[in-house]
């Protein structure tokens, strides 16, 4: 991965807070469990990645990652993909709303050229057509 | 394609600082798995991402990693620190 030590990409934010519409995509592993699991077994890692709709009830969600400890996550999922928390302030009026889509993938790879020039670049046009989302939080494990 | 703003919640902020995040948060002291904080902790929880949310509408640096304490979270963990080359 050839990539500049100096270079920040950075895309301003013109818009408020309380008009926006916020994505979450999550490197924990998060899927809903009538999704297919990531694969653990492969040592290189999974570059695949899951769709998670905005009305998802977050008691359907699962955490496949096996290099992290995501006891707490599976039992409250909102500590790595916090879509309870972005209801409650969208209900409160910090946000404007929740975007159409949101993602889960697993954030372990030995692959990395193949994630971030494949996956992380799917991940963000999958987001920017399909979501209507004026801003994504990334969380990790 | 056009750019989305995007705001980093890590807990590992030297690990994510290799890939150069336009814009991050670190809740200090929160152990891996706990980006938000601990479960059901939802006014902690609310806090975080209404912090990091914060971030795009203040004049941050692109690249800045900026650190919060959040005393009610408890028990503190040191972060993963990144192996330097020796070359």
């Amino acid at each position: 991965m050839t990539i500049s030590r100096k270079c920040v990409p950075f895309t301003p934010f013109d818009r408020e807070l309380s008009k926006s519409t916020i994505a979450i995509v999550t490197a924990g592993g998060v899927h809903l469990k009538d999704q297919e699991p990531f694969n653990i077994a492969d040592e290189l890692g999974d570059l695949t990645y899951r769709e998670i709709p905005p009305d998802v009830d977050s008691s359907q969600l699962r955490v496949t990652h096996h290099h992290y400890d995501h006891t707490d996550a599976d039992r409250d999922i909102n500590v790595v993909f916090p879509i309870d928390v972005l209801r409650d302030l969208e209900a409160e009026g910090f946000i404007g709303g929740i975007a159409k889509k949101h993602i889960g993938y697993m954030g372990y790879t030995m692959q990395l050229k193949a994630m971030y020039e494949g996956t992380a670049r799917e991940i963000a046009n999958d987001i920017d057509k399909g979501s209507r989302a004026d801003v994504v939080v990334l969380t990790g494990g | 394609m056009k750019g989305i703003p995007t705001v980093l919640i890590t807990v590992s902020p030297e690990v994510s600082a290799q890939m150069r995040p336009p814009r991050a948060l670190y809740p200090k002291g929160f152990k891996i798995g706990n980006s938000l904080g601990r479960p059901n902790m939802r006014d902690l929880q609310k806090k975080v991402l209404r912090n990091a949310l914060r971030l795009l509408t203040e004049n941050t640096r692109p690249g800045d990693f900026v650190t919060i304490e959040y005393p009610e979270y408890g028990e503190q963990y040191e972060p993963p620190r990144v192996k330097k080359s020796s070359a």
